[in-house]
This record gives structure tokens, sequence and C-alpha cells, in this order.
């Protein structure tokens, strides 16, 4: 058993293309209708002040680093790290993540949900970052 | 009963008929010594030091027990002026007494205690006693530490805490007339009584006997201080062994942990009301000022978890505290009437400290939150 595992777990290991799990995040939002991502748009909603979500979150470096590099901070004083991927690995690697942000901060700092574009946009910018 | 042997009209100045006898032996000058420190202990560890000194205060609670049961050991089987028995007085003595030293004449001057000297140290005796039992109640109810954490409720400790609380002030006017007590009869006697207390020795006419009058027993004594240690010790280590009532363990939620330790430390389930929590779950697409929905399945799982495990399911004081909200933001812990007051003397600077994360990290600083216990003696406040 435990060398069955060990052998599973070095096929894993050597299998020479790993998918991306953003990839098929990025798929995903296309197959809802976007296209290829735009990374201007993408810095742009970045650092945009929106102001038309909750007063209290104007914009996503309310909360996030003041660039994608920096580490930000929740209103309660909790650290968020750089939004960044190569600040922060592990960014946008659980579809289930990805989306429950999206929700609440597209709604909370812009007032409504983003489009499918606008996500491949940012998810894009974030990931060349 | 007291009786005349106690008493002796004495004159300084007749040396010839005088002779210095030891009044006070080593063991009672000792107690008086160490019960004098200890109090005082437990009133700065108390009143002073930061909330984090109850671990001194509570020692100073344990040697005071173990101080009385010395002296009441001593009271039976120390020396003649040790022994209770030596100055037990009638009421009607002791007025007497009270009555002579009012007209501030020159009083007579008892080798032992005086009747009033002897009512303080049974008022003293009772006094410490009440005080040392109830803080054991207060400890166990309010605390959930201690030998009586699995008997007392946090109701009855409240009451107890009360008595506490007023009766140290109580032992604190009783000092403060001890000492006058003193001063007035060193006086009206011409005795030095403060040397005394140090050297236990004491000017007194010839026909006193230089030996006590009844030896101290010590061997006896230490006997029976030993027979009684254990079996007081083992009570109250059988007691100690119970769990605490009203604290249960509260098993880990990913769910809780994960989703709402994302923007702040998951709080411990027991510092709101059932309700509050339910109510926090409802809404959260408006989570103080912030959009914190979450998906229907991960609601229903973290909603049941704090149904399960909120407020009302703990008997600690941080769930009876808490239960008291504050009437304008009533979902806000960190606002509750009992928050801002045991917080009040924090800086806000302080809450900024990267160590501490922030007013909702209460683990920042309460080194034992997740156990909801929150003992003073866990509080640790990072300097930077």
């Amino acid at each position: 058993m435990k060398i069955l595992l060990i052998l599973a777990l070095g096929i894993l290991l050597s299998s020479p293309a790993q998918a991306d799990p953003r990839d098929d995040i990025i798929a995903g939002f296309k197959a809802q209708g976007a296209g290829d991502a735009n990374l201007a748009n993408g810095q742009k909603m970045y650092s945009t002040t929106y102001g038309s979500g909750k007063p209290d979150t104007p914009k996503c470096t309310t909360c996030h680093g003041a660039t994608p590099q920096q580490g930000g901070q929740t209103r309660t004083g909790k650290a968020i790290d750089p939004m960044a991927v190569s600040r922060t690995e592990n960014r946008f690697t659980d579809k289930k993540m990805v989306d429950k942000w999206f929700r609440r901060n597209c709604k909370g700092v812009i007032g409504r949900e983003c489009t499918a574009q606008e996500k491949v946009d940012f998810l894009t910018f974030l990931a060349s970052q | 009963m007291a009786d005349d042997e106690n008493t002796a009209q004495t004159s300084p100045t007749a040396t010839t008929t005088t002779h210095v006898i030891t009044v006070w032996d080593l063991p009672i000058r000792l107690f008086h010594l160490a019960l004098v420190a200890v109090v005082l202990v437990a009133y700065l560890s108390a009143y002073v030091l930061p909330e984090n000194a109850l671990g001194l205060h509570l020692w100073s609670g344990y040697v005071t027990v173990a101080l009385l049961v010395f002296r009441l050991t001593w009271g039976w089987l120390g020396s003649h002026y040790s022994r209770l028995q030596s100055f037990a007085y009638s009421p009607a003595h002791i007025l007497k007494h009270l009555q002579e030293l009012a007209t501030l004449r020159p009083v007579t001057h008892y080798i032992g205690h005086n009747p009033s000297g002897a009512l303080m140290v049974f008022a003293l005796l009772m006094v410490l006693s009440i005080i040392t039992v109830s803080g054991l109640m207060v400890l166990g109810g309010e605390e959930n530490q201690g030998p009586l954490a699995g008997i007392i409720s946090y109701a009855v400790a409240e009451h107890a805490a009360t008595v506490h609380n007023v009766i140290v002030l109580l032992l604190l006017a009783m000092v403060v007339l001890h000492i006058a007590g003193v001063l007035l009869e060193t006086k009206l006697t011409g005795q030095r009584l403060v040397r005394a207390m140090f050297n236990g020795r004491k000017t007194v006419p010839l026909s006193t006997p230089s030996l006590p009058l009844r030896p101290a027993r010590p061997v006896t004594a230490a006997a029976v201080l030993t027979v009684f240690i254990t079996i007081a010790g083992s009570v109250l280590w059988a007691l100690s062994t119970m769990p605490a009532s009203g604290l249960i363990t509260l098993p880990a939620n990913t769910a809780y942990e994960g989703e709402c330790g994302d923007c702040h430390s998951a709080f411990h389930p027991s510092l709101m009301p059932i309700a509050s929590w339910a109510k926090v779950m409802g809404g959260l697409d408006d989570h103080f000022g912030e959009d914190a929905s979450l998906d229907a399945e991960t609601v229903t799982d973290i909603t049941s978890y704090l149904t399960q495990y909120g407020g009302e399911k703990w008997d600690t004081e941080a769930s009876n505290r808490f239960a008291i909200l504050n009437p304008a933001k009533p979902l806000r812990i960190t606002a509750t009437p009992y928050w801002l007051r045991k917080h009040s003397a924090i800086a806000p600077a302080q809450f900024k400290l990267k160590s501490v994360g922030g007013k909702t990290n209460c683990g920042g600083c309460h080194r034992d939150q997740q156990s909801g216990r929150f003992d003073d003696q866990n509080i640790q406040i990072p300097k930077e």
C-alpha cells in the first residue's frame, strides 16, 4: 500500500506539464463569454476608486496593498498577503475562493457583480505581476 | 476564660519590682509578620498590579489560609499568650475596657492581648476566613479555576464576589483601627507594644512567672497541622480534578475558522448569545459595512456550529458578561459594555501593533482564548 502510494506520488511529481489551476479558472470565465485578457483594464480595476459599492470600501486598495506586490490589511487589522502571484504563489488556484471573493468584493467596491471579462482581466493582470 | 493572670499594673520606673519575659513566642511573631506581608501582597496584586497578577493574588490567598490554620492550631497548642483561651474575654469585660480607653486616661496593661485587641484578633480571623473562602468561590465560578471550579456557578460566584469586595474594604478599615488601637494602648499603658511585636518581650511585675504559664506543644501542633494539611489537601485536590462547571470543550470547525478567519480571528462562540450569532449569520451581505456573503451550505454549517456553542451553552465569566449587549451596536462584540470597560486602559496604538492584530484578535493578548476561559493570568500584552 505504502509502496503504491510512493509510486503514485512519484509519477505525479514527475509528470512534465503540470496544469496551472489558474488556467482552468480562466477557462471557466471564458466559457461564460469572456474573451482574451486585457491587462491594462485589469491594472485599471485594481487602482480605480469606484465609490459605487459600500461606503467603507470604495476601492480595492482600501484593504489590499497600494501595489499588487504589497501586502494589505483588512479593516479589522488582519494582514492580507500581496495579490501579485509572484509574491503569493497560491493566489487564484482555488475556484471556490476566487468565486467567493469576486462576488463579495465586486459588490462591495463596485456595487455590482463583475462580468466574466472583468474577472479574466483582473486575474490575468495579477498573475502577470 | 481569660482571667486575672493576664492583667498587671506596671510602672516602668519601678525597675526593682519588674522583670522582662517573653510574651509572644517566635512562631506567633513570625505568623504576624507573615500575615502582614501576605495581606499587603493581596491588596497590591488586586488593586495596583495589572490584571494578569491574579496568580500572585491567588498565592497570597492560599498562604493566608495556611496562616489561619496555623493560627487556630497555635491558638490551641501554642504557648500561654498565644492560646485563644487566654484572651477570650466576656463581652462585658471588652466593653469595660473600651470605656476605659475612651476616657483617654492610663489603663490597665494586659500582658497578653488586651480585651479590645482580643476582639480584633477574633474579628480578623473571621474576616480573613470569609475573604479566603469567598475568594475561592469567585475563582471557581468566575474564572473556572481552582478547587471549586466544578461546583460553583457564575451566579453564585457573583454573590461571593460582592462579599469578597466588601469584606476586603472592611479588613482595610480594621487594619487602620488595629494600628490606631495599638498606638493608643501604647500611650495609655506606657508599654512598648510595637517593640514587643518584634522581639516578643515585655516588662512585667516580678510576680509574673518568666516561664510561659502553659508551654507550647510544638510537636503536637506539627502533628495536628500535618493531619489537617493532608486531609484538606486531599479534599481540595480531589475537588480540583472535577471538570469546571460551565466550561465545555469546543471542537474545531474548519468552516467557521476558515471563512470568518479570512478577515478577523474567529471569535470564541461563547462571546455572543445564540440569537445574536443567528442575526450575524443572516446578514452576511452587509457585515459591518462589508459584503461577507457565503454560499448557503457554508452559512448553514457555521450557523449550526454557533448555535450549538453560543453564549448560552457556557457558564463562564466571558459568556455571562458578553451576554449584556450594547443596544446601539448589539452585534459588535467589541462594543459590549464589558469589553469597553475591560479595555478602556489600553491605548489605541496597542491594538494597532502587528503582534496584536487589532481589536478583533482576542488571541493577540488572551493567550488561552481558545478555551473560552480567558484567564487573567493568561493576558499578555505584547510590547512591540
